[in-house]
């Protein structure tokens, strides 16, 4: 076990995924002092290098847009600031639905994307089927599309931050676990890890699927449940398909790497929690294979090369915590992003630094908070829709 | 001979003629075509390696079907085969001159980001230079979707080789019907066994307690026919494979696997080669020296030769060099020798030859065991992980059995491993002695013949990665950059996730990275080994869906 740099630091961050680490990165430009990071785990064991890779604007509240606009700016200047090509190819985003009822609820979406300036599109069976030929017209209604959502290739995306917050001076602790916290005085005062304790005034909870379990070694109740999600990947061929092609109706959602290979997943029922690990299954395997085939049947002469799985951190409203915990001061979220952490980490992570240094941002509170589910009354009474 | 001809296929703009019931990588071999087509991101000429369903050199588009394996390809009257990767044609491509333009590699980690006005031209040229070929037409999909082959078993064998056979005829004789699966071509036949050739198991998830039939692995048969197999038990005899070495242009047509280079030269069928570099010093190459018989020019082996094998040379002239670095392979086309040097800083020195056969170590088809959870461990006699077992070949997961190869089981016990398993799974058997396994302890010999390699000038492409074309140079610079364990550098360099899906740079990379890290190689980890075994055709698994049956919508 590598023993820690010091005995205290001015922030300690959990999680050294896209979230964590973007966070960090954000807290040392600021001048924060001394930072530590730490992982249970290697870098991008987690859920930052097991995700899809897409990246889009086209959200259900008009907080979300924003942080994903900001965010695919972000992505755009990553090779710049980082010094990692990340390949951001901006193929859009088309959602599908199957019946007027998930068109009508897309249409809504869409309507609340274009007033935020973004040129989103309703396209109809015809026009999916020449901006995807190889679709099958019986298998959809209708869909929205917004040809500046994209893709991009997670790890390098990890690299980059990982060494830009090591070349600010932020101390990157992989293969420590958090396993609680010290309080005194009612407040925060310290992280126990299993490399020794140290003394911290702010702990940033960005641990993706283990936020919960974390949250709950601090004595914190919280509402976020570790889903495992997972993946496919195919072998590889010429460009063929250009947007990531998503259907709510059934989380089927899937695009083509850079690399040629089609990658994708399904949401199919799994125990929740984090005690089972990241098996694959065989229902995964057929239930997705079975949506390709009927939605592109042209896929069915490809080869699944690869599955994996990972967890979403989800939470009951389908938005993240973001925020400090009015419970424990010190302890600030940064979690339950519920598979998106890499669409809104390069914005969402310069508020969660804000909150640590104790000045305010831009982010409602109402809607982020960790406070909304507090109380008798929890989380607000918005009609939200999952666009997966 | 035996067989009829008059199964004719086209393979580029010429016709050839397979037997029947030939796979297709036997009949190109035959007709002497030595590339097949071109690797991914260098376009450098790729040929069979493994001949046995492992490598991704024999890659073909067969019938408008992407990726298909000519050893997995029983030759159909009028297929049409392409080579893949290649323009005009596999042996004269004008995308190999990416690897004349760029010695030092194409690091597409960082490079290609400057200027910001150029991002979108140079995403159009990689993505259109990555990938294998076009998405097939809608007929060549369509072929494909059937119903899947449903059983419940209780004893399923995987693989018929010498132990899998064995214990199916066991089983057979105490009055059982076994289920055989096996993934080669040929016929299939085991007197009061069920058969099923030509078929491979992709996936064998952790069993269901409780349950009477608790396992459920996935298979698939060739070409797309998808198959589920409920078991009470399972025999899994799925072998070993002639394991890859690291050395300068290592990924050559020309460079094959001992397995192949004995079905190649078959009695029978003309030899593709008459002066084979034989690569180790031990038990393979000894058979492999006998069964080339007269095809053989010389033996080279990374350590010492073994007193058979010197023996087994010298009667035919072979010449032997032991303790010799292999520093590259010549020829472009084809191997047309290779240059080494004697170990501890001896002389350089050339050898001719028009193949250089891998048979310096067996490695475990161990997949199945880590699907299902089984308690594995790092033998460092073999430098690999096998199965955990007792005598009788039974694993930690109660009903599954390891056999033969896959266990480690020394070549003249194999067939009495799968025996033993049998026994155990049809009654309680009595205490026995273990059968003989590759050793335990130890250190792996090639990390010191890989020690002192990498200290050496490296003249030529040393690519560590032959399906991804990964350079050796991009693991050792993603060590340098402090990126530890195979999984990280996996991650960062896209070792492993190719088509061979790392059977053929996992075991080296561990290796080599044991020496970068300066830890042993059981410490640097291992790549969760996750379905499919092999890549398999999404209709094969969309057949196996439950609701796979109901109208489209």
């Amino acid at each position: 076990m590598t023993p820690l740099g010091r005995s205290s630091y001015r922030v300690a961050v959990v999680g050294a995924g896209i979230v964590g680490l973007y966070t960090a990165y954000h807290l040392a430009r600021a001048g924060a002092g001394p930072i530590l990071v730490v992982d249970r785990g290697f870098l991008s064991s987690g859920a930052s290098g097991r995700n899809g890779g897409g990246v889009r604007q086209q959200w259900e509240t008009r907080a979300t847009v924003r942080l994903a606009r900001e965010a695919v700016e972000a992505y755009r200047r990553f090779g710049r600031d980082f010094g990692y090509n990340i390949w951001f190819r901006q193929g859009g985003y088309l959602f599908l639905a199957e019946t007027d009822a998930e068109l009508g609820r897309l249409r809504t979406v869409h309507d609340l994307v274009r007033s935020e300036g973004l040129p989103s599109e309703v396209l109809d069976p015809d026009a999916i089927g020449r901006l995807v030929p190889g679709i099958a017209p019986r298998a959809v209604r209708g869909g929205t599309y917004l040809h500046t959502d994209g893709t991009l290739h997670p790890f390098p995306a990890v690299w980059g931050v990982y060494e830009a917050v090591r070349a600010l001076g932020v101390e990157v602790a992989l293969g420590v676990e958090a396993r609680g916290v010290e309080r005194a005085a009612g407040r925060l005062a310290g992280l126990v890890t299993s490399a020794g304790t140290v003394a911290v005034p702010s702990v940033v909870n960005a641990a993706g699927g283990w936020s919960g379990d974390f949250s709950r070694s601090a004595e914190l109740e919280v509402p976020n449940v570790a889903t495992r999600h997972e993946i496919l990947a195919t072998e590889a061929l010429k460009p063929f398909l250009d947007p990531m092609i998503v259907r709510p109706s059934d989380g089927l959602y899937f695009s083509q790497t850079m690399r040629g290979e089609i990658v994708g997943g399904l949401t199919v029922p799994h125990p929740t929690g984090t005690s089972a690990g990241v098996p694959s299954s065989p229902r995964f395997l057929a239930s997705m294979s079975r949506a390709l085939v009927r939605l592109f049947p042209q896929l069915g002469a490809l080869r699944v090369l690869r599955a994996w799985s990972g967890y979403y951190d989800d939470t009951p409203d389908g938005l993240p915590i973001v925020g400090e915990d009015p419970r424990l001061p010190g302890f600030v979220h940064a979690n339950g992003f519920g598979g998106h952490g890499f669409m809104l980490a390069p914005a969402s992570s310069r508020r969660v630094a804000l909150a640590v240094l104790g000045e305010r941002s831009d982010l409602d509170p109402t809607l982020f908070s960790p406070a909304r589910f507090l109380g008798p009354r929890s989380a607000p009474a918005v009609e939200r829709l999952q666009l997966g | 001979m035996g067989g009829k001809t008059g199964r004719r296929f086209a393979y580029g703009r010429r016709t050839f003629e397979a037997r029947d019931g030939e796979s297709l990588l036997d009949a190109i071999a035959r007709a002497r075509v030595p590339i097949l087509g071109r690797s991914l991101r260098y376009h450098r000429p790729r040929g069979p390696v493994c001949g046995v369903g492992q490598c991704a050199g024999c890659l073909v588009r067969v019938n408008d079907r992407p990726n298909v394996r000519a050893c997995r390809h029983r030759v159909g009257d009028g297929d049409r085969v392409e080579g893949q990767n290649a323009w005009p044609s596999p042996r004269f491509d004008v995308g190999g001159a990416i690897d004349l333009v760029f010695p030092g590699g194409i690091d597409t980690l960082h490079g290609f980001r400057r200027p910001a006005w150029a991002k979108g031209l140079y995403q159009r040229v990689v993505r259109h230079l990555a990938g294998y070929g076009p998405l097939p037409g809608a007929a060549a999909s369509a072929a494909w979707t059937g119903p899947p082959d449903e059983r419940s078993v209780e004893v399923v064998v995987v693989g018929a080789g010498a132990s899998g056979r064995a214990a199916a005829e066991r089983l057979v004789a105490l009055g059982r019907r076994p289920l055989v699966l096996d993934r080669g071509l040929g016929p299939l036949a085991i007197p009061g066994a069920d058969v099923l050739p030509a078929t491979t198991v992709t996936f064998l998830p952790p069993p269901t307690t409780g349950a009477d039939r608790p396992f459920s692995l996935i298979a698939y048969t060739e070409p797309a026919r998808g198959v589920r197999v409920s078991a009470g038990s399972v025999i899994a005899a799925t072998g070993a494979y002639d394991g890859g070495l690291l050395f300068g242009d290592g990924d050559r047509p020309g460079i094959l696997s001992a397995d192949l280079a004995v079905t190649l030269s078959d009695a029978g069928r003309p030899s593709p080669f008459h002066e084979a570099i034989v690569v180790g010093g031990g038990e393979r190459a000894r058979a492999v020296v006998e069964r080339l018989d007269g095809a053989v020019g010389s033996v080279i082996a990374p350590g010492e030769i073994s007193p058979e094998l010197t023996r087994a040379a010298s009667d035919r002239g072979i010449p032997l060099y032991p303790r010799s670095l292999l520093l590259r392979a010549l020829g472009r086309a084809r191997v047309r020798g290779l240059s080494a040097r004697s170990r501890g800083n001896g002389t350089p020195f050339y050898l001719s030859g028009d193949a250089i056969v891998l048979a310096h170590r067996r490695l475990p088809n161990a997949q199945l065991f880590f699907q299902a959870g089984a308690r594995m461990h790092w033998r460092a006699g073999g430098a690999a992980y096998y199965p955990v077992v007792d005598p009788s070949g039974g694993t930690s997961v109660p009903g599954l059995f390891a056999v033969g190869d896959a266990a480690g089981i020394l070549a003249p016990f194999a067939a009495e491993s799968g025996v033993r398993a049998a026994e155990a799974i049809v009654a309680s058997p009595a205490a026995r002695e273990p059968l003989a396994r590759v050793e335990e302890g130890g250190r792996a010999e090639l990390e010191g013949y890989y020690r002192e390699l990498l200290a050496q000038p490296r003249p030529g492409r040393w690519i560590a990665c032959p399906c991804e074309d990964v350079l050796l140079g991009e693991v050792e610079e993603a060590s340098r950059a402090g990126y530890r364990g195979i999984e990280v550098v996996k991650r960062y360099s896209n070792l492993g996730t190719g088509t061979c899906q790392g059977r053929y740079c996992l075991p080296e990379a561990l290796l080599i990275l044991s020496l970068l890290e300066g830890r042993p190689p059981n410490e640097v980890g291992y790549i969760t080994q996750r379905p499919p075994v092999v890549p398999t055709p999404i209709a094969a698994l969309a057949a196996l869906d439950a609701r796979a049956g109901e109208a489209a919508p």
